[in-house]
């Protein structure tokens, strides 16, 4: 077994199919019928890049990529807590969506170095498709910032609660010195986590919202007192981490959001688990 | 919100045709939407997309219906010329003389 290689592909992998879940959910509901197909597809796509991952991990093992997706207990799942958390409204869904693909996509320009030829290949291929999800969610981030107030309000108040967990993506994973060692991982998590925030919060200050919502030493005296996850903080002190909160999802740990979302999601698999369909 | 039409290209040598119409805050977004919505299976290569209003038409339909007889400007309104020509000739010799010309 490939620990390291399992815990970076799992990462990524987890994300990708909570995340869609998630989405998924907004089928039926979104604010008007074309952004209803429009999301709903973007869901379609992440659980599809889900199985892509997941099919390298069953191809390492000799397993069954579903059994790999529906099959496992909630506590081995290793998505960051963010993506489990419940939609909220359309403002907390699109604040989580963009900070999700712009993280998404610093994490695919890393992997598509990876030593790991089918990795490469599919981190090549996925951020194809994210390209356009970036485009997506820039659009509207864009028009809701420059909008009415009442949608702007409601942006800002998501990202304050979304940015700090988003940061908690580039968590360091599970075996990741040996990841980094063998070049699976090109670039440490601490890295990709500073080139995340940076380049989130030009956009948002760019956009005029604040950016203060991501990093800043003050803001994490807030996030610590969060019931939901472990603040990770600076080994050293002398360069801090930005602030961050709901860390822990790579090893497991899941805040009370994910067990119901796992029933539902896993249902119809454990029914009659390898099923084909 | 404003209506968009959206045009679909199969192939870079079709025409663009219309497809259908989404609703949409500007011209960007309605891109988005329409390939959501109109190229999700691969039903084409390109899209347009124009403000219903920015689109022009007659006021009055029945402006463009055909009046009369306008065979003359289809192909088949000549099908067989040459032998009604042939008749038509004959019947101008028959009427100025009966042949003595």
């Amino acid at each position: 077994m490939d620990d390291a290689l399992r815990a970076l592909l799992l990462a990524a992998a987890d994300d990708e199919l909570v995340i869609g879940h998630r989405h998924s959910e907004w089928t039926g509901h979104a604010p008007h019928i074309e952004e209803d197909v429009a999301f709903s597809s973007i869901a379609q796509d992440e659980i599809g890049h889900a199985a892509a991952l997941y099919g390298l991990v069953a191809e390492m093992e000799g397993s069954d990529p579903d059994a790999i997706a529906l099959g496992r207990k909630p506590e081995d799942y290793r998505h960051a807590i963010l993506c489990e958390r419940p939609n909220r409204d359309w403002g907390y869904t699109l604040a989580r969506h963009w900070l999700y693909d712009t993280a998404e996509d610093v994490r695919l320009e890393a992997l598509s170095e990876s030593s790991h030829d089918g990795l490469r290949a599919v981190a090549t291929k996925l951020r194809r498709e994210e390209r356009y999800h970036l485009l997506h969610a820039d659009m509207w981030i864009e028009r809701v910032a420059r909008g009415p107030v009442d949608g702007r309000t409601r942006l800002i108040d998501s990202l304050t609660h979304a940015f700090p967990e988003a940061i908690a993506l580039f968590e360091p994973l599970e075996s990741e010195h040996e990841a980094l060692e063998r070049g699976l991982l090109p670039v440490p998590s601490d890295e990709l986590r500073k080139r995340y925030v940076e380049r989130a919060a030009r956009a948002l200050d760019e956009l005029g919202l604040p950016t203060e919502v991501g990093a800043g030493a003050d803001a994490a005296a807030e996030f610590i007192a969060s019931s939901s996850g472990d603040l990770i903080e600076s080994d050293d002190g002398a360069d801090p981490e930005p602030a961050g909160r709901a860390f822990g999802g790579r090893s497991g740990n899941r805040s009370e959001d994910f067990q119901p979302l796992w029933e539902e999601m896993t249902a119809t698999y454990r029914e009659n688990p390898g099923a084909s369909w | 919100m404003e209506v968009y039409e959206v045009f679909r290209r199969h192939g870079h040598k079709d025409p663009f045709e219309h497809c259908g119409a989404v609703i949409a805050p500007d011209p960007d977004m309605a891109l988005i939407m329409a390939k959501e919505c109109f190229l999700r299976r691969g039903e084409g290569e390109h899209l347009w997309v124009a403000r219903r209003s920015d689109i022009h038409s007659f006021k009055d339909e029945s402006l463009l219906e055909p009046t009369g007889d306008k065979s003359y400007r289809f192909a088949s309104g000549y099908r067989d010329v040459i032998h009604k020509r042939e008749k038509a000739l004959a019947r101008v010799r028959e009427l100025s003389g009966g042949g003595a010309a």
